[in-house]
């Protein structure tokens, strides 16, 4: 995948578009990120779901389970595709700047 | 291009174009069997063709094989590779050097396995795939450099091959389309095994070389070793899972149920595929609904490499295998418990139950069993209340050949499928006659560039076409929901991409799962349906 320029600086991919480096995220890293992955602005609810996934990541190192980013957002998984139509894994964990899921998932 | 028909061992030193390009290939069952019912192959992209070794047949495995940048790189590349295919021939590789070198030197060439490979089928009968190809092009490269004859006569006695940078880089993404399913290993007349120079080829590119994919190595078994888990699963995390499934248990089915955790001296240890937590967490909490049913003694680790059964070294590092084999083995001697019994995961069998059994020192071994027949016991013995009518719609079982073909597991699983399904038919063929389902060896979780355009549609096309074999009669209804049984969690992440891949899901209301969620669907005392897609 090409990488990112955001504001002059280059931000490396991987092949399936996600960060290299989680620590180069911004606000501004996630909104060129979502316009890989079609999403046109980051809305509240956007947001809501980022912060999340951030703070979980931030404590725990690892990406949350599906079923706990939708218990604790209150949004189900429709809506979730709805926000970020890639998906939890592809497309919301992607823009929050989390690395790409590893492991037998 | 070369014709594949024309295409012999050799070919792999010429130099740098792609070699074959996948045309036709076995065709699909119905309704996949009319134009335009699945995706073509992406487009190979210019970037990758440039760095990577993109010239075998245009599919990118091995991230970490990286083109060189002078001829000094290259020669080392080549030095590196014809050491250590020097070593595995040697008593350092004791652990599997008589089954090589009977697979090495015996091949009578008959070609029956290819008969039983599904690559070579799904590819179209592409002479790439034939399992014997890459043998023979590693028998060239050691008749060239390790015999008289091949020293001094070359060609003439079937040393014909140039050995180069592109013919070391090819024959390693050679090794990554093969499955190591061992189905060839089964129907060879003389009991030889090509799966084990395909290992050995990935051996050598990760103990000599430093090369294995990513996936696999750097954020596979090194993230186990570092984390606890391939996931990336810390301690922290994993019991902050535990709670949280605790809570979503009562709340969606009225059950108080308490994962029991690192209790001393229990009779088992259940170690899962952390990837069940991550993405099916119905598994572990099926089979803890189900344990605690039934009354076991049991106990789940929150111990480094006690919550993650995985061992990815397996398939292409035996240090690696070894490293993590042992210290599973240790959380279990730690504990006290009488045995370690395997969730649904098809290599974690392999690796604890008898690669690891060669590797631990014998004093202080604690037995390692599979979770089929102690299901299937709960089943016979009555200790559950099921009623198969609450499982009413066709199921089909996917073997995980790991634990067929490997162990001999056969029977359990589909004893306990005929008492709670109404509508359970076997794909054919299955048992240890079954098909791989495309993602073993690691490749469910090898997406680099378009390495997953070669597991859907060609590695897991033989799976896919038994799928559709199996629900041929309400294939086409999408009123009736059809469920794939793969108690195994790389089985069931491969089929999950086909399903999504070809859509079956979206239009055809294919299902797929483990065994242990049908299992508590079918218990009389759940009030819900447990299966989401039943809701």
């Amino acid at each position: 995948m090409a990488d990112l320029n955001v504001n002059g600086q280059v931000i490396a991919l991987d092949e399936d578009g996600f960060l290299e480096d989680a620590g180069v995220w911004n606000e501004e890293v996630a909104l060129a990120l979502a316009a890989t992955e079609d999403v046109s602005e980051l809305t509240e609810d956007h947001w809501k779901v980022i912060n999340y996934l951030r703070n979980y990541y931030e404590q725990f190192g690892v990406a949350p389970m599906i079923r706990k980013l939708c218990k604790e957002t209150g949004y189900d998984l429709k809506k979730i595709y709805e926000l970020f139509p890639s998906g939890p894994a592809k497309g919301a964990c992607k823009i929050a700047g989390l690395l790409k899921p590893t492991g037998c998932v | 291009m070369i014709d594949h028909k024309d295409l012999r061992p050799k070919d792999l030193g010429n130099p740098d174009q792609q070699l074959i390009k996948l045309q036709e290939l076995m065709p699909l069952a119905a309704p996949y069997d009319k134009p335009g019912m699945e995706p073509d192959f992406k487009e190979i992209k210019d970037s990758w063709k440039e760095k990577y070794c993109a010239s075998l047949d245009g599919f990118v495995g091995i991230d970490t094989l990286i083109r060189p940048k002078s001829k000094e790189e290259e020669e080392e590349f080549v030095g590196k590779f014809l050491n250590g295919l020097e070593k595995i021939f040697s008593d350092a590789n004791n652990g599997v050097l008589q089954p090589l070198l009977l697979s090495f030197e015996y091949c009578a060439k008959c070609n029956t396995c290819s008969e039983a490979c599904h690559t070579f089928a799904a590819s179209g009968k592409n002479e790439l795939y034939r399992p014997i190809f890459r043998s023979e092009v590693l028998r060239k490269i050691a008749k060239k450099y390790f015999t008289t004859s091949g020293k001094f006569f070359g060609s003439l006695v079937g040393a014909d091959i140039d050995v180069n940078w592109e013919t070391v880089a090819r024959l390693g993404e050679l090794a990554y389309r093969c499955n190591l399913c061992r189905r060839c290993a089964q129907t060879c007349p003389l009991g030889l095994d090509n799966s084990i120079l395909a290992k050995e080829i990935r051996k050598i590119f990760s103990q000599e070389m430093g090369i294995a994919p990513n996936p696999l190595h750097e954020k596979g078994s090194m993230l186990q070793l570092k984390t606890g888990s391939s996931t990336g699963i810390t301690k922290p995390a994993f019991l902050d899972t535990l709670e949280f499934l605790e809570e979503d248990i009562e709340e969606k089915y009225g059950r108080k149920i308490k994962f029991p955790l690192d209790k001393k001296g229990a009779d088992i240890l259940l170690l899962h595929n952390a990837g069940e937590f991550m993405a099916w967490p119905e598994n572990p909490i099926a089979f803890a609904i189900l344990f605690e049913e039934a009354g076991l003694d049991w106990t789940l680790s929150s111990e480094m490499m006690g919550y993650d059964n995985v061992n990815y070294g397996l398939w292409y590092d035996d240090t690696q295998a070894k490293k993590i084999a042992l210290q599973q083995m240790r959380v279990a001697q730690e504990l006290g418990v009488n045995r370690i019994v395997i969730g649904e995961c098809g290599h974690a069998h392999k690796a604890s139950a008898i690669v690891a059994d060669r590797m631990a020192a014998a004093e202080g071994k604690i037995p390692v069993e599979s979770c089929l027949p102690i299901l299937w016991d709960m089943v016979r013995t009555n200790r559950l209340k099921l009623d198969p009518g609450k499982n009413n719609f066709p199921v089909t079982l996917h073997d995980p050949c790991n634990v067929v073909r490997q162990m001999g597991i056969v029977q359990p699983q589909r004893n306990i499928l005929k008492a709670i399904c109404t509508r359970f038919r076997e794909m054919t063929p299955h048992g240890v006659d079954n098909y791989c389902c495309g993602g073993g060896s690691g490749f469910a979780i090898m997406n680099h560039c378009n390495f997953s355009d070669f597991r859907n549609k060609v590695s897991a096309r033989m799976k896919f076409k038994q799928i559709l074999g199996a629900f041929q009669d309400t294939m086409e209804n999408s009123e009736v929901p059809k469920y794939v049984c793969a108690p195994c969690s790389n089985c069931k992440g491969t089929i999950r991409d086909i399903l999504e891949y070809y859509q079956a899901s979206a239009k055809f209301n294919v299902h797929f799962g483990g065994l242990v969620e049908l299992m508590v669907n079918a218990l009389v005392s759940m009030e819900k349906p447990f299966l989401e897609f039943l809701e």
